[in-house]
């Protein structure tokens, strides 16, 4: 046997063709242990719902009532590409789309005239140079020149591919801070569908604004694994928050309707109702379920989107942020010494978890402590955040200041209390200028030379 | 058959030495499309190179052509056996003591740069007397704590220190020295366009000089594994004027201490601002 | 057997080759096998199998770098199917580290120690088999638990992830990185092992090297094959307890709480604060004390092979024998205090520094003398271009290019600019693939008749090297351009930064080289596939070549020689009038009359003259 070229030159290629896996594989949002813990005739409808109002991380979908700014883009059919019969594939050339964002696969494509006007196509594949789009054949539409579409989601997806580049392996793909890297980090990252962000310059109950979140991207958070992203423009990171909040939004209508249905049709709830103390028949809760669902169900949907949208349109209102009183009082000796009294005295209570020299090493941290998310103790002795994590209070003597180093940090953090933690909000209880001792109290802890 | 193979030795060579011809006009050369070194040393480094470079070049035209010809000659050798000769002590003894001359050139030539750079007694008296900043590479970013304005660096941080995160500005000029060190893993403190590098080791604080000689945004990143987020490690350097560095040295003066009420003078121009109030 | 005079160099060889038995059943005979030929030959498909591994990593590197955060075929879907196959950056860092240590450790080290030394030293120097038969099959039986303690670290936490360097602190505490944890200690446990390995074959070397030479056979009679292998072995044994102690401190820092690298007071991942007391630089001079004479280790055995093979396809004695020894010997000198080149920019003392950089430029002087004398070998000489010809001149070629980038990073001020660049990278890839890598090959066309029986391919080994050359520089040599760009090293995503984004279709390029320098590669495993057993069958000495080997049987049976090997001189007896052929043999004493012919194949030297 011996070996002629052309058989190399067979060898080769087939080796070359043969490589699987160049294609991306499809990617879902995740949903959350609740709704996975729904009955599945209950999850599907959230599951629906969800999808229908967000879609998937690459097969975004533009769903007007939400405070997202989604950045639709108009254009004008050009010219289409005459095609076979048979061929799946609808080309055409456009006009009005060449100085957006250039990466549009997947995006939804609105026609606003023409025979599909009001119909949604999906953009299978965009080419930026020659201005081409790829959409699939369907019988209710035939593009003609002249038409027009709007593109929806540009911004959006802006946002998801530079959040996929630089957040995702941690945060994860739907902002669940369950990516690749995540499981090596202390303190892991945040998981967004919370809606809930630590580090914010707004009132108690508000939201985070705008503003927080840029804060956040761009400087890091000292002492974590959270890095300074002042690589990025400016515009990048609004990209990259209106992602985020979008991402939270999704994730909070997400709870609030497992909220509504998990207490009557948990699959737990289900198997006790279907028990022998309960009674009912599985035919008796569906029954009950899909009267739910017709009647009550859109309702809720709605009430949950409107309420998310609101909460997050209101957080970026001027009024939402704190704002001292009175300016900073003057960091003299007294002022640190009247911190210090009030640091350790019942009104505030600072050294139960602080300790009483602030190293973080309160009595609090040897307790049981309970969660108020399901009533039940905590396996370990310590403080917790809401998302579930083992928290210990901050050691103050470190001058390490994850909300940021500015006297004005602190005062919100105190003002307003650490969002998702045990850290209370003394804006009500304490007065302006007795905040401002506590800060300078608290800010001196590093230079006293008990390091 | 031969023939084709010397010519495929001698094709390679050529693209070679082709492709770093053209090199510094398709922007492979040195970075920002092949910009002078923005710093006094740095342009002693690139002559430096360059002179490598030279010597290198006329030893790698040189020794391929001489091989691709001595497999021509050979592939053409129609003699019934090959020259029969085991060596040549004069030809030994020439290109030994050449080559050899050669590289001592260099070693010496080099040694005064090198000096400059690093040797602590010779670093400029301006720029040790008044160290800059204190730089701190940390997964994954880079730290700098300056000294309140109109006072000296202190080793320990103080509480009127001025701190800024992944972006350096240093007055153009005049010397500067920066305090290196690392908050956990080693890191190396690299700007390509003055050609500046040194490893920040955990547990040591290194001086490091350099007098950057045209104003602009340098690009800062890390030259040695810290782990995964070390290609992460972007920073800008931001080389201005006198005057615009003490301004901005008042702004973040300003907005470092900023208890929330009242306005911070807005800055000027900077592409990378930290995110001011409403 | 009868008596034998006594040699020039009062040496008798050792064993007679009658009295040993063969080995048993075929466990004894092919698996736990003591004979240095099927040691050999299993070093050579256990490299050959891990050179497939380092390949893989090195193209899902290059993937990354040229479609960087784009899916990546194959590994992607299966690990990453949750991030739409975009990989992570901490596998990134995990992806060169353990390419760099498969290559090193388990492709390079052993295919030139373990698969050439083991079979060429006893062959070529007129042994029956080395001094520590059992020792040495020891040495290849070590490389498995190394590759099982690699292998194991990739199943915790995604892989080593410091770099094969392994620097402290990244790689000594468990919260500075992910691979830092049981990955990183199970990465040390596989290089103390293949240290072992190494060490064990290195003995045995020197050990044969000098006790067991043919009589006639003195030092420099050497082929220079030997010469680069013996002073290889002297690298090893001289340079790898440094870092097997290195090594150990590494490992008691982990496991037992020391703190020899790392200072106290450092809060990394939120950890509690260090104890220290170490210095992280301790390391870097402990590993590269090692690792400087091991890319020598890396590089004078194909030195030596390269200089057999052109002597013997240009029909031409090797130019400039004793130089090329004290060259060689200089290079490994000099090699043990050159290590702080690689420290330049470290914090280690300016000063010292310096003392390194004069030693450093002057290590590429013997270089460049071995390169001129092997020019000066093929000037004037009778060229056949072979497979092995071919990749023999490659590795002139592409050691030249390797050598004289070395001088940009011996001069310190440039290297502070190019340290950690892709500068560095394209060096030492052109040192390791342009050349060690093209001598392997061509040492493994040119041995291959000798190891089975039979020839390789001609056809597949010239298309295999066209490819693999073509690729190899397309790959490499663009390595140049990037370093000069200030591209660092071990970037998962340089186009992050704005000064390197237009560097993106260079990467692109480079990697469709790499993929087809990669797919090459299939040639070369066909091709020695095949040949084992279907190639032509390949009489004693199909090369005409002179050192001692070629007058053994191929393959050569158990006790090599079937007769008693004596030696008459120098090892590169070509373009000589022998009867009707142009060579002297080392084990024939003198040359026929011109019109004599000689007796091929069966020849045997007559013992009584």
């Amino acid at each position: 046997m011996r070996f002629g070229l052309s058989r190399l030159i067979l060898l080769l290629l087939v080796s070359l063709i043969s490589l699987p896996g160049c294609e991306q594989p499809p990617v879902q949002f995740v949903f959350s242990k609740k709704t996975n813990e729904l009955m599945p005739e209950a999850a599907k409808p959230v599951k629906e719902a969800l999808l229908k109002q967000f879609g998937n991380p690459f097969a975004l979908n533009q769903f007007e009532d939400l405070p997202t700014d989604f950045g639709d883009i108009q254009g004008t059919v050009k010219s289409v590409e005459t095609t076979e019969k048979d061929q799946p594939l609808i080309h055409f050339q456009v006009t009005g789309l060449e100085n957006t964002y250039h990466k549009l696969q997947g995006l939804p494509l609105e026609w606003t005239s023409g025979k599909g006007q009001g119909q949604v196509s999906r953009i299978k594949s965009y080419d930026y140079e020659t201005s081409t789009v790829t959409i699939e054949k369907s019988a209710e539409i035939a593009p003609q020149p002249g038409e027009t579409f709007l593109v929806e989601c540009v911004r959006l997806q802006q946002g998801r591919d530079l959040y996929n580049r630089h957040c995702m392996h941690c945060h994860g793909m739907s902002g669940e801070g369950t990516g690749p890297t995540s499981r090596y980090l202390n303190p892991p990252p945040r998981d967004f569908r919370l809606g809930i962000y630590k580090y914010t310059s707004t009132k108690q109950t508000s939201k985070a604004q705008e503003a927080d979140l840029s804060r956040t991207v761009k400087d890091g958070i000292a002492g974590t694994y959270m890095p300074s992203f002042k690589l990025l423009t400016d515009d990048e990171v609004s990209a990259i928050v209106n992602y985020v909040v979008w991402l939270s939004i999704r994730g909070e209508i997400e709870k609030k309707l497992d909220d509504e249905l998990f207490l009557d049709y948990s699959k737990e709830q289900l198997s006790e109702r279907t028990s022998e103390q309960g009674g009912e028949t599985k035919e008796e809760v569906l029954e009950e379920l899909k009267e739910f669902m017709e009647l009550d169900f859109p309702d809720t949907l709605e009430f949950a989107t409107s309420s998310v949208a609101e909460a997050w349109e209101e957080a970026n209102l001027e009024d939402a942020i704190v704002i001292p009183e009175t300016p900073r009082v003057p960091d003299t000796p007294e002022s640190r010494e009247r911190g210090r009294k009030l640091y350790l005295s019942d009104k505030t209570k600072c050294a139960t978890c602080h300790g009483p020299q602030g190293r973080g090493n309160g009595t609090a941290t040897h307790d049981f402590w309970t969660n108020p998310a399901t009533n039940q103790k905590y396996p370990n002795r310590g403080l917790h955040d809401i998302w579930g994590n083992q928290l210990s209070p901050r050691d103050l003597h470190r001058g390490i200041y994850r909300g940021g180093r500015r006297p004005i940090d602190s005062y919100r953090r105190l003002f307003a209390g650490i969002k998702g933690t045990p850290m209370p909000a003394f804006g009500g209880s304490l007065s302006s200028q007795e905040l401002w001792d506590l800060v300078n109290y608290v800010m001196s802890l590093p230079y006293d030379g008990n390091r | 058959m031969g023939k084709g193979w010397c010519l495929f030795f001698l094709f390679w060579p050529v693209a070679a030495v082709a492709s770093c011809a053209m090199a510094p006009f398709v922007n492979w050369s040195f970075p920002y499309n092949n910009a002078q070194a923005a710093s006094n040393l740095g342009i002693r480094i690139d002559g430096l190179f360059y002179l490598i470079l030279v010597i290198t070049a006329l030893v790698f035209i040189g020794t391929q052509a001489i091989l691709v010809y001595a497999l021509w000659r050979s592939a053409n050798n129609r003699d019934k056996r090959a020259m029969q000769i085991h060596g040549n002590h004069k030809l030994e003894l020439i290109w030994t003591i050449i080559p050899g001359l050669i590289l001592l050139f260099l070693s010496i030539y080099q040694m005064n740069i090198w000096a400059d750079f690093r040797i602590q007694k010779y670093f400029p008296e301006a720029a040790v007397k008044a160290p800059l900043a204190e730089v701190t590479g940390r997964q994954f970013e880079w730290r700098f704590r300056y000294p309140a304005i109109g006072k000296k660096l202190q080793q320990k941080p103080q509480s009127d220190d001025l701190h800024s995160v992944n972006e350096l500005h240093v007055p153009f000029g005049k010397p500067v020295l920066i305090q290196l060190r690392s908050d956990d893993v080693q890191h190396s403190f690299f700007l390509p366009a003055l050609r500046v590098k040194q490893d920040a080791l955990p547990g040591l604080q290194i001086p490091v000089w350099f007098e950057a000689n045209k104003p602009g945004i340098y690009d800062l990143v890390c030259a040695e594994l810290c782990g995964w987020g070390h290609y992460k490690m972007k920073a800008h350097v931001i080389v201005e004027s006198e005057s615009d560095y003490q301004k901005y040295l008042k702004n973040l003066t300003q907005q470092q201490f900023y208890d929330g009420l009242g306005k911070i003078a807005s800055q000027e121009a900077s592409v990378e601002s930290e995110a001011t109030e409403k | 057997m009868s008596v034998l005079n006594p040699s020039p160099t009062g040496l008798q060889p050792i064993l007679n080759p009658q009295v040993h038995h063969g080995p048993g059943n075929f466990i004894t005979k092919y698996i736990f096998s003591t004979d240095h030929k099927i040691i050999a030959i299993q070093f050579l498909f256990t490299t050959l199998l891990m050179m497939i591994v380092g390949g893989a990593l090195a193209l899902a590197v290059r993937w990354q770098l040229a479609f960087p955060w784009e899916s990546m075929p194959i590994i992607g879907p299966w690990l990453f199917a949750a991030e739409g196959g975009q990989i992570s950056p901490e596998f990134y860092t995990m992806l060169f580290t353990m390419h760099a240590t498969v290559m090193i450790f388990l492709v390079i080290i052993p295919i030139l120690a373990g698969t050439f030394g083991n079979f060429l030293i006893p062959l070529m120097i007129g042994a029956d088999d080395m001094a520590f038969p059992k020792l040495n099959m020891l040495s290849y039986w070590f490389m498995w638990p190394a590759i099982a303690c690699f292998g194991l670290s990739f199943t915790f936490a995604g892989g080593p992830a410091a770099g094969w360097t392994s620097y402290p602190i990244l790689a000594d505490l468990a919260q500075a990185a992910p691979g830092s944890g049981t990955a990183q200690t199970f990465w040390l446990f596989g290089v103390t092992f293949i240290g072992f390995s190494s060490m064990m074959g290195s003995i045995n070397y020197m050990t044969t090297i000098i006790n067991m030479r043919a009589p006639g056979m003195t030092f420099f009679r050497l082929p220079m094959t030997i010469w680069g292998l013996f002073i290889t072995a002297i690298l090893q044994a001289f340079a790898l307890p440094v870092l097997t102690a290195g090594g150990f401190m590494q490992v008691s820092d982990r496991l037992l709480g020391t703190c020899f690298f790392y200072p106290s007071g450092l809060v990394i991942n939120n950890a509690a604060a260090t104890v220290g007391g170490g210095q992280a630089l301790l390391w870097q001079h402990l590993f590269w004390f090692y690792s400087h004479p091991a890319v020598y280790i890396m590089l004078l055995p194909v030195m030596g092979m390269v200089s057999d093979m052109l002597s013997c396809m240009c029909r031409k004695p090797l130019f400039g024998y004793k130089p090329m020894v004290i060259s060689m010997s200089a290079i490994a000198s000099l090699g043990f205090i050159v290590w702080g080149h690689h420290m330049y920019t470290s914090g280690m003392n300016p000063a010292v520094g310096m003392a390194f950089m004069v030693a450093t430029m002057l290590i590429a002087l013997p270089s460049a003398v071995k390169t001129f004398n092997w020019t000066a070998t093929i000037w004037g000489g009778k060229v056949q271009f072979n497979t092995v010809t071919l990749n023999c001149i490659a590795f002139l070629s592409m050691f030249v290019v390797g050598g004289l980038s070395g001088i940009f990073m011996a001069a310190v001020p440039v290297d502070v600019y190019f340290h950690d660049t892709y500068f560095i990278v394209a060096h030492f890839h052109y040192v390791l693939f342009g050349a060690t890598l093209f001598g392997v090959f061509a040492a493994i066309q040119f041995w291959f008749p000798k190891m089975f029986g039979r020839m390789m391919n001609e056809k597949l080994g010239k298309t295999h090297f066209v490819l693999t050359f073509i690729g190899a520089n397309g790959t490499f040599f663009p390595m140049h351009f990037l370093g000069m760009q200030g591209m660092p090293r071990r970037y998962a995503d340089p186009y992050l930064h704005g000064y390197l984004e237009h560097l993106v279709p260079m990467n692109q390029f480079m990697t469709v080289c790499a993929i087809v320098m990669g797919f090459a590669q299939i040639l070369l495993f066909i091709n020695i596939f095949y040949s084992m057993f279907f190639g032509p069958k390949a009489g004693r000495n199909p090369w005409n070549a002179t050192t001692l080997e070629w007058a053994a049987p191929s393959p050569p049976g158990h006790g090599n020689f079937d007769f008693i090997p004596m030696i008459y001189h120098g090892p590169n007896e070509y373009a000589v009038e022998n009867g009707d052929k142009d060579f002297l043999m080392q084990n024939e004493k003198e040359c026929l009359p011109p019109d004599k012919k000689h007796d091929s194949d069966t020849e045997k030297t007559e013992s009584s003259d």
